[in-house]
């Protein structure tokens, strides 16, 4: 096995020194920011997403529906359950699946799923996270006809979801179902990765994060054959986005 | 994978006269390079960030042991083990014995050149782990028992009737050509089993993060998400060169790299794995280990000239510019790496002078340096590799020129040397052209021109020089 | 890029470095460089003893034999007063960009390449510096489209002022190239030494040549012209492929475009 000690000195060699050179400059790299730094900006990211949480929902929806979510802008709760429902009568849906997100209680997602004829079940195993539990929780994902959350974030410049899979929140739910519907919030906008990083840097560093953070920028897609574009390889082939309106 | 770059000047004979792959190919410029312009003009800060990921790739180059071993000590504080291989054998053995180790029956893959470096679906399925890569490109060459034709686009040389017949194994010759729609969702029925059921998956890295100890994952498809969640065990493989210093860092990355690519301003999924799942999440793999590796880029480290070929962020660009790289095709290359990128790289990793052809095959003509959204230079470390082969070291496994060559370029020296001789040259070759001249052009020559006149006339050496005639018309002659 | 002189002060004298392949192979692209200089009002002095900057060899990799041929240009050329005109983006790249790494190991010699490089400019880029893009207004009748040299448009930055100049000349008829800046496939040795491949790559551009349907292709190097000429005759085209001094010197002398070459 090769040693670390060995491995890393070789490349001290390589580079042409005897020791490790700890690097000092700051221009270079946003590494050398310190957390006091990093909390700055993450307020200023903050802010910034409420202050201007009209504009970046706008962008939001605009850069989301040309990178192929499906678009509806909900005037109230009612008209994002009719919606949800009616995609799930459309798809003759019968297994639902949904995250914990709050958004979606306050929308009522499960009366509209049941409305509709399908059977809704949350992502969270009650505390069991057993290998049978897990097994059972990825075959409820691989059979679901819909997934449904809300966002952690979203992210404006590029129409990007973003998803920190935890408890309540699996990773399979926005993935294996062929249809994904996310509803969204606004003041839930970042404007960019950029704000998005700056936000996140310190929970990065801390180690505190859940094993996977996932940005979702529409529906799975390749062009590996010819060239030509078709969606849905192995991921979703139809994602929704559901911007409410604040009341 | 073993090499075979001795073969470059049949592989591309034969692929420059195959119009199914031409045609192939044209998607490289017509997709992705003209998506990457199109790209790059809609992002008004565009150079400013070239220039941006050049610098943190030279920080990170120049100080590649700290960020290494600030790495491997956050994935190991985030509860991931750090493996680091000298060489792909290493690597390769090292997964191979956790495969065992974890009793595992099923692998899944997702995109990686380093694991094409080690051989590594190879060697598992022959260890008897079911191993099926799940991108979908690289899929279709893993069925077709083919090495990769492109970075980004592995099966681009691939038509439709080439994937339909093996996807599908009723489908024959003359029978009507299913759409890319109809095979895609074929290759998802088949696939989606093997993510059911897959126990450890191989993935790469696009960028790891030292002072985060996470990854980053760019896919378009879902097979990258799908390998860091099904599967109880994750391995990610990464050469020692593919990691930034932060998580900032890596904003500035992702941005050129996905423009770069495909052109698009961000891929469908990124994903960021920070290690293994947390006790409290849904579901993802109980284990997660990073294989960091070697394998000959110590050459590329310690040579000064050739260290900026480690900025490479593996984007593709150069070989979407490359009018070599689209006329041979990639499997010319002989290796894991084709176009400008592998001409450079190939060489020193495994050895320049079998695959001395690589460098020269090129007219220099620099649209790879223009395209690469970390600027690397590559057509200097070209010229210096074309140095190494004519005049290097033969002790070093360098020098592959000809006596025949050299006495050539002696006798042009010579030539060039006093303007009588280049003159009286010029004189002697203009008459011994003339047999074979006609209107002032030469239709078929004796070598060294041969090579010129088996396609293009050749203009015939006048019989008066500039001098002359600027004496002749008393242009102020010095 | 190394600087070069950054003035707009005219000269009227500058001395003519030709490039072998124009020397030897098309002279009238150097008389025509001349003409045109001339008309500009630049006297242009020629040193009778030079032959080459060195670059065929340093492309193949024998440094050890383009080094005393790039010295002896050096020697030659940093006796020149004031400002040194080549026609061709190769050779000027060769002298500014490159003979840093091939004198690498002599830092004396690379100073005064670098003194010399200073003084060195291309032919449009000459013209466009000092005397604008519409300072040669000649006039032809005839279709032209203009080809991308890669080291002139690369090295030199040189992109699209050929083009102003060209569409300045009364009478021409300008239609962009498509893939005006994908590479003709000439690379000097390359072309030789791997024929087909540089066959391959001129196929391209000769077919997206032809689709443009003008009867001139004008460019600013000589080793492309070859290429593209070279392979249009063998083809039967009877599309003309014209040094842009040339046409420039041609339009200069109020003459048709099928009569600019002999």
């Amino acid at each position: 096995m090769a040693d670390r000690a060995k491995f890393l000195a070789r490349v001290t060699a390589g580079l042409g020194r005897t020791e490790v050179l700890v690097p000092t400059s700051i221009t270079e790299t946003a590494g050398f920011e310190d957390a006091a730094t990093a909390k700055v900006n993450a307020d200023k990211a903050s802010n910034d997403a409420s202050e201007r949480s009209s504009e970046l929902t706008d962008q939001m929806a605009a850069e989301a529906a040309k990178a192929g979510w499906k678009v509806h802008r909900a005037s109230n709760s009612e008209d994002a359950a009719g919606y949800i429902a009616s995609i799930c009568a459309q798809k003759k849906a019968t297994s639902v699946l949904r995250s914990n997100h709050d958004v979606l209680d306050e929308i009522g997602v499960d009366l509209a799923v049941t409305t509709s004829g399908a059977t809704v079940s949350k992502t969270e195993h009650s505390g069991d996270y057993s290998p049978y539990q897990i097994q059972e929780s990825k075959n409820k994902a691989f059979s679901a006809d819909i997934g449904i959350t809300g966002v952690d974030y979203g992210i404006a410049e590029t129409g990007t979801v973003v998803l920190h899979p935890r408890r309540g929140l699996s990773r399979l739910v926005s993935l294996a179902p062929p249809i994904h519907i996310a509803v969204l919030r606004p003041g839930e906008v970042l404007d960019s990765l950029d704000e998005l990083f700056a936000m996140e840097r310190n929970d990065f560093m801390s180690g505190k994060l859940s094993g996977s953070m996932n940005l979702i920028s529409g529906p799975s897609k390749t062009a590996d054959i010819e060239g030509t574009t078709v969606t849905g390889i192995h991921g979703p082939l139809e994602v929704h986005l559901i911007i409410l309106t604040d009341d | 994978m073993k090499p075979l770059t001795l073969n470059f000047r049949s592989k591309a004979a034969l692929t420059i006269s195959d119009a199914q792959i031409q045609q192939s190919i044209e998607h490289v410029y017509t997709g992705f390079f003209n998506g990457r312009l199109s790209a790059a003009d809609n992002t008004p800060d565009w150079e400013d960030l070239r220039t941006k990921g050049k610098a943190i790739k030279d920080h990170t180059i120049a100080h590649l042991d700290y960020y290494l071993g600030l790495l491997a000590d956050n994935v190991e504080k985030n509860g991931g083990s750090v493996f680091f291989a000298d060489d792909g054998e290493e690597a390769r053995q090292h997964i191979i014995d956790l495969a065992y180790k974890r009793k595992i029956k099923t692998v899944i893959k997702s995109k990686s050149m380093v694991s094409e470096e080690m051989g590594l679906a190879e060697a598992m399925n022959d260890a008897g782990f079911e191993t099926v890569e799940t991108d979908l490109g690289e899929y279709i060459i893993q069925l077709a028992n083919e090495t990769p034709y492109h970075l980004i686009a592995p099966a681009v040389h691939k038509s439709r009737a080439d994937v339909a017949k093996l996807l599908d194994d009723d489908y024959k010759d003359g029978d009507p050509v299913p759409d890319a729609t109809e095979l895609t969702m074929l290759a998802r029925e088949k696939l989606r089993g093997v993510f059911e059921r897959a126990d450890m998956s191989v993935t790469g890295v696009n960028f790891a993060v030292a002072e985060s100890g996470s990854i980053a994952l760019v896919t378009n498809e879902g097979n990258g998400r799908m390998s860091t969640t099904v599967p109880r065990v994750h391995v990610a493989v990464m050469g020692i060169e593919k990691l930034v210093p932060s998580i900032q860092d890596l904003s500035t990355m992702l941005r050129i790299l996905i423009r770069s690519a495909t052109g698009q301003r961000i891929s469908t999924y990124v994903t960021m794995v920070n290690g293994k799942r947390k006790y409290d999440e849904e579901e993802g793999p109980e284990e997660f280990h990073l294989v960091i590796m070697n394998n000959g880029r110590q050459k590329l480290l310690e040579d000064p000239l050739m260290r900026e070929s480690l900025n490479c962020i593996r984007c593709g660009a150069c070989l979407n510019a490359c009018p070599v790289y689209r006329k041979v095709g990639g499997h010319a290359y002989g290796w894991v790496y084709p176009g400008p990128i592998g001409a450079i790289v190939t060489p020193v990793l495994t050895g320049l002078k079998d695959a001395s052809n690589l460098p020269s095959a090129s007219s220099l003509c620099g649209a790879c340096h223009d395209s690469c959204p970390v600027k690397i230079n590559i057509p200097r470390m070209l010229l210096e590799l074309r140095y190494r082969t004519a005049e290097g070291s033969s002790d070093n496994n360098e020098r592959a020129s000809s006596a025949k060559e050299r006495a050539i370029w002696k006798a042009w020296r010579m030539g060039m040397m006093g303007r009588r001789r280049f003159d009286i040259g010029s004189r002697i070759a203009s008459i011994a052209m003339k047999p074979f001249s006609r209107n002032g052009w030469l239709k078929n020559a004796p070598p060294p021109i041969s090579g010129w006149t088996s396609t293009r006339d050749f203009p015939a050496i006048t019989a008066s020089s500039l001098k002359s005639r600027l004496k002749k018309r008393n242009r102020g002659s010095k | 890029m190394p600087e070069k002189i950054n003035t707009t002060t005219r000269p009227d004298r500058v001395t003519l470095f030709a490039s072998c392949m124009v020397d030897q192979l098309t002279p009238e692209v150097g008389e025509s460089t001349v003409e045109v200089l001339e008309y500009l009002g630049v006297s242009v002095d020629f040193l009778h003893n030079q032959t080459c900057c060195g670059q065929p060899a340093f492309n193949s990799g024998f440094r050890s034999e383009a080094y005393p041929v790039a010295e002896r240009f050096i020697d030659l050329f940093e006796k020149v007063d004031g400002l040194i005109v080549v026609p061709s983006g190769s050779c000027a790249a060769m002298v500014r960009n490159y003979y840093v790494d091939l004198f690498r190991d002599n830092i004396q010699l690379t100073d005064r390449a670098k003194q010399v490089g200073e003084r060195l400019f291309e032919l449009t880029e000459f013209i466009n510096q000092f005397f604008g893009n519409s300072a040669v207004s000649g006039k032809i009748k005839g279709s032209v489209t203009y080809h991308k040299c890669c080291h002139l448009l690369r090295e030199i930055g040189v992109d699209e002022q050929p083009i102003e100049m060209l569409t300045n000349i009364d009478g021409l008829d300008f239609t962009p190239l498509e893939r005006a800046d994908v590479c003709c496939g000439f690379g000097g040795a390359f072309s030789v030494k791997m024929p087909d491949i540089s066959s391959a790559i001129l196929a391209e551009k000769l077919d997206f040549i032809e689709k443009n349907g003008s009867n001139t292709v004008i460019a600013a190097d000589s080793g492309c012209v070859y290429q593209m000429q070279g392979g249009l005759r063998r083809r039967g085209s009877d599309v003309q492929v014209v040094h842009i001094a040339q046409i420039l010197a041609a339009s200069i002398k109020n003459v048709t475009t099928s009569e600019v070459k002999q």
